[in-house]
């Protein structure tokens, strides 16, 4: 502490204790927050068509499309810690082959909390494909909205904000749109 | 170059060493519990930073420069005895 190299020295060894100590006061706080947002989820309507498959010329691909309606409110889950919002629409169902599916065919980043009132009638963002090229066989999916917290300091967490009540089937698919 | 020296390495009295030392610890954390309190009540992790920031810069401001406060109280040496011969 005799020199200014001393003292810079003594001082920015407590500053990164004490930061260190902060940020883990920080991320603890987090859990206090445990609100859980509310909502409705609303699959319009599931079509199956076939396709040609991307990559492979002659190899025939079902496309799922999924239309539906989305309004939930988000903004409980913004708290001081929380940086964005990843929310997604999930479908999870089993296969024909006896796999366990689960596919985001939608999403949004919300970064501030003005924005997290979601009010969305939409189709799926994302090429909705069965891995084994068919739908047939599959179980009724459960379609689901969930949504990942980004904390500034912290651990990511999960939650699931609505579900539809029941399982919806896959209908055949179809050639062509009629 | 030897009065540079000195500019440079800012030596503070023993006095001053422990006053430092106390005001940086002691500082430093209750700024820390302080911007994590404030931050928490008007829910602003930005204020958190901001406050502990500016804290920690007027924290460095005092104890880094060789202030006088930090050099009341010189170490006063006992006068020299003299060399052995001149005792003889």
């Amino acid at each position: 502490m005799h020199s200014i190299y001393a003292r810079v020295n003594n001082v920015s060894a407590t500053l990164s204790s004490t930061v260190m100590a902060l940020l883990a006061a920080i991320a603890l706080s987090s859990f206090i927050f445990t609100a859980q947002p509310t909502g409705s989820l609303d699959i319009a309507s599931v079509k199956v068509f076939a396709g040609e498959a991307r990559r492979y010329p002659h190899r025939r691909q079902e496309y799922a499309f999924v239309n539906f309606n989305i309004t939930a409110d988000l903004s409980p889950l913004f708290h001081w810690n929380t940086k964005q919002l990843f929310v997604y629409l999930e479908a999870e169902y089993t296969n024909a082959k006896g796999v366990r599916n689960q596919v985001i065919f939608w999403d949004r980043i919300v970064r501030r909390q003005e924005d997290a009132v979601i009010a969305v009638s939409g189709k799926n963002k994302y090429p909705f494909r069965e891995i084994s090229a068919k739908f047939k066989g599959s179980t009724p999916a459960n379609y689901t909205l969930k949504y990942n917290l980004m904390p500034f300091v912290g651990v990511l967490t999960h939650g699931e904000a609505v579900r539809v009540t029941d399982p919806i089937d896959f209908p055949l698919a179809r050639e062509r749109v009629e | 170059m030897t009065s540079l020296q000195k500019y440079l390495e800012g030596k503070i009295d023993f006095e001053g060493q422990k006053l430092v030392e106390r005001i940086s610890h002691y500082a430093v954390m209750e700024l820390a519990i302080f911007a994590f309190f404030l931050g928490f009540l008007f829910q602003s992790i930005q204020m958190t930073f901001m406050v502990f920031g500016v804290g920690v810069g007027i924290v460095l401001a005092i104890i880094i420069p060789p202030w006088p406060m930090f050099n009341q109280h010189p170490v006063t040496w006992l006068p020299s005895k003299g060399t052995k011969e001149k005792q003889q």
